[in-house]
């Protein structure tokens, strides 16, 4: 009993080492970029790519996939810049991921392309490619 | 006076972890055509100091990844991955120059990662290959000797969320839809699904030229008779007498030459799939079946070895 209780103890000092991470770094961004003159609108996450970036509509649309896929819970922070495998996606969720991409986008996802996205917004913008040239 | 009783027992935990660590002896290296396949079961391990001792022996950048993580389970998995390779790894050193934390990886040109020894003089470092793979449940590594090696591990119940043939039409080759497609039973074709994919994950990591190396359409992995030399309707339940092939639809080299595989159940909840070079293919000799060695451990505490036992099933692939 008391050397359950000793770890209990050790638990927290090693779970706010793990903790302390969380912070999102997108609300760091978006808080220098948009300032006060932008305030009324909710852009696109990144700053450097405004013009290929695809549709907010698109991304979302990744974002309730990615989350059922994975099955997360409501409160864990799911955006653009969100990595699948920080999310805990393994290879087969992220076949699944594609594969739920295709279907409700109506696209098929190459493998060499497949390979190469691992973030939320990766995934949006092939979407978006693929569509224009369908 | 509670919190130094505490304090007190803390330290007498810690003590017991160094203790343990001195006595794990070094192993040998694997034969040529012999396996060895090391695996944890997160859920055993459960003192935050061991955690804390697993996140000591990570490199800076392995901690910043796993620290990133989201989800306690899934960092601790990933956490007991890197301890898993890292302390595996150096068991095999006769002297040991090498430390677990000191340990160097690189990646290959298409993304392999494999030991970067130290150069020291008057020793040579062990020639070994290894493979890593893990599940919020099981983590597994593979080592061999002169090899490539590639292992999957998966649960067993895992299921996807979209239907099976649906998956196995789009992934899958036509020979391999064809045979889930025969099973009637939900629950085997789930089970068959699993199998394939830990078998085609194997074959790939084996590669090691990542999915778009070998896209999974572009290869078939069957069960084959070994008398017939014949693909046989799949029973589930008599595998003996059968070996693991896989045929591509775009090398026209004969790659069934080149690859060996097995399959086991390991715990009674997972499936592991290892893909290997064969001997024939290395050196021209003729092919003698691989000896397979497993080990059930908890990095630096302690290690059981399971072959022979219930916790290792071999289903297809050694003797």
């Amino acid at each position: 009993m008391a050397s359950v209780t000793a770890s209990s103890v050790k638990f927290s000092s090693v779970s706010s080492l793990i903790k302390q991470n969380q912070v999102s770094n997108l609300k760091k961004a978006s808080l220098s970029f948009t300032g006060n003159a932008f305030q009324s609108r909710r852009l696109p996450v990144r700053r450097f790519h405004v013009a290929c970036a695809a549709k907010p509509e698109t991304v979302n649309k990744v974002v309730d996939i990615v989350r059922k896929q994975l099955a997360l819970p409501d409160d864990r922070a799911v955006n653009g810049e969100s990595k699948f495998s920080v999310l805990g996606a393994d290879s087969l969720d992220t076949v699944e991921i594609v594969m739920g991409l295709e279907e409700e986008f109506g696209i098929c996802v190459e493998e060499e392309s497949a390979q190469s996205i691992s973030t939320v917004q990766e995934a949006a913008d092939l979407i978006e490619e693929l569509l224009e040239k369908k | 006076m509670r919190s130094g009783f505490l304090r007190m027992k803390l330290h007498c935990f810690d003590r017991t972890f160094i203790r343990y660590s001195h006595s794990l002896n070094a192993v040998q290296l694997p034969a040529p055509m012999e396996t060895h396949l090391w695996y944890v079961n997160p859920s055993e391990v459960k003192s935050e100091s061991l955690l804390k001792q697993y996140l000591d022996i990570l490199s800076p950048c392995e901690r910043e990844n796993v620290l990133r993580l989201q989800g306690k389970e899934l960092r601790k998995s990933a956490l007991l991955a890197r301890a898993l390779v890292r302390t595996t790894i150096t068991k095999y050193q006769m002297s040991s120059p090498v430390e677990p934390r000191s340990l160097k990886f690189r990646k290959n040109v298409h993304g392999k990662p494999e030991v970067c020894w130290p150069s020291i003089d008057d020793w040579d470092p062990p020639p070994l290959h290894f493979n890593l793979s893990h599940t919020s449940s099981l983590i597994a590594c593979g080592v061999t000797i002169n090899s490539q090696i590639g292992i999957d591990v998966e649960e067993k119940q895992r299921s996807i969320k979209h239907n099976i043939l649906s998956f196995a039409r789009r992934y899958f080759s036509k020979y391999e839809v064809e045979l889930l497609a025969a099973i009637s039973d939900p629950q085997i074709q789930q089970r068959e699904f699993i199998k394939l994919w830990t078998l085609k994950e194997a074959y790939v990591k084996a590669l090691g030229k990542g999915f778009s190396g070998a896209p999974f359409k572009t290869f078939t992995i069957r069960f084959r008779g070994v008398m017939e030399g014949d693909s046989e309707a799949f029973n589930e339940s008599s595998t003996k007498g059968f070996e693991i092939v896989v045929d591509s639809l775009d090398d026209p080299t004969d790659v069934s030459n080149i690859w060996h595989f097995s399959l086991l159940e390991l715990d009674g909840s997972h499936y592991a799939a290892i893909c290997t070079e064969k001997q024939s293919a290395l050196d021209g000799k003729i092919n003698i079946p691989g000896k397979l060695m497993v080990w059930k451990t908890i990095p630096i505490v302690e290690d059981e070895y399971v072959s022979g036992t219930d916790a290792v099933k071999i289903i297809c692939g050694f003797q």
